[in-house]
């Protein structure tokens, strides 16, 4: 349950989780993603970590909810609907973190292509769709969080 | 594997319990240590110290408060954690054992004995690391248990002193 490398070798295809977050879908490789969870609110405290809207109990864990639609897609994001469970590991052990996405995801095996052109620095790849290119995330350079102090 | 099996064994964690006094900040709960806490007290005896400072995170201290010969520095919990002071009225103050801060809160909750304190996940990475010991789950909820040494750092306390030095005297002087 470890995040896939930035490249992949051509021609090797694999599986991926796409998600919706807003009219756009985005995907994670499918060995990270633990479960799809229907919305339940987050229990929120005081913290000043950026994207962490507060935590969900989920199976005996505590588990950070990470909404990462306004870094995607800016402040217009929609409604979320489910939470999207990835496995991260930091240094301090792997950790379930929730993603809040705005519909059902979908599982799809193909061959994740190298980023090409100006994309940020959390697209560690591309998926070329039949209808659609879709950017796979590193959830880590997303949340900017080589985390345990 | 039976080795293995005695291994995880050992390394599971001890659920140790310890009592806790649990205090709302504008609605939200927190838990303490009930140890690090000496008495939990109204607003009574609260003396204004300068309230303007070059160091912005000493706005949290703005009385002091005499009692037993000593002076302790009063911290607005709902500043130390960020909360707009308009949400966070407050009500009570705890007096902390063995450092010299008390602490203003909205409300006492109750004394409540918590489990394990589960450490913060690691996807928290800011200033709330210093704030909590950790999280304690109760009635399915996760409560931050706060550290109590953190209120105020040794930098803090010496930048209070220099604060505060003239202000409790003189202003109640001024006021009479």
């Amino acid at each position: 349950m470890t995040q896939m490398p930035p490249s992949r070798q051509s021609g090797e295809s694999a599986s991926f989780v796409l998600f919706p977050i807003g009219k756009k879908r985005f995907a994670l490789p499918a060995a990270m993603v633990t479960e799809l969870a229907r919305e339940d609110e987050p229990q929120t405290f005081p913290h000043t970590s950026p994207l962490l809207v507060g935590v969900l109990l989920r199976r005996g864990r505590i588990v950070p909810v990470c909404d990462v639609a306004p870094v995607l897609i800016g402040p217009e994001a929609p409604l979320r609907k489910f939470y999207l469970i990835a496995n991260r590991s930091l240094s301090c052990g792997d950790e379930w973190t929730a993603i809040p996405v705005s519909g059902e995801c979908e599982l799809t095996q193909a061959e994740m292509l190298p980023v090409t052109g100006q994309l940020p620095g959390y697209v560690s790849g591309l998926l070329a769709l039949q209808e659609e290119i879709v950017e796979v995330l590193n959830l880590d350079q997303l949340l900017n969080a080589e985390a345990c102090l | 594997m039976k080795l293995s099996h005695s291994r995880s064994r050992r390394k599971s964690p001890v659920l140790q319990r310890e009592s806790a006094i649990l205090f709302t900040v504008a609605g939200v709960v927190f838990a303490i240590a009930a140890d690090a806490i000496d008495e939990v007290r109204n607003l009574d005896g609260l003396v204004p110290c300068a309230t303007t400072s070059a160091y912005q995170r000493l706005d949290k201290v703005k009385f002091t408060l005499e009692r037993q010969g000593s002076r302790y520095f009063v911290v607005d919990a709902g500043a130390h954690f960020g909360i707009p002071a308009a949400a966070s009225p407050a009500t009570r103050l705890m007096v902390m054992r063995s450092i010299p801060v008390a602490v203003l809160v909205g409300g006492i909750e109750r004394m409540h004995d918590i489990g394990a304190v589960r450490p913060l996940p690691g996807a928290f990475h800011g200033d709330e690391r210093r704030w909590y010991r950790g999280l304690a789950i109760l009635k399915r909820r996760a409560v931050p248990v706060v550290n109590a040494d953190a209120f105020l750092t040794r930098a803090e306390f010496t930048l209070l002193e220099g604060k505060c030095a003239l202000a409790p005297k003189s202003i109640a002087a001024a006021g009479a």
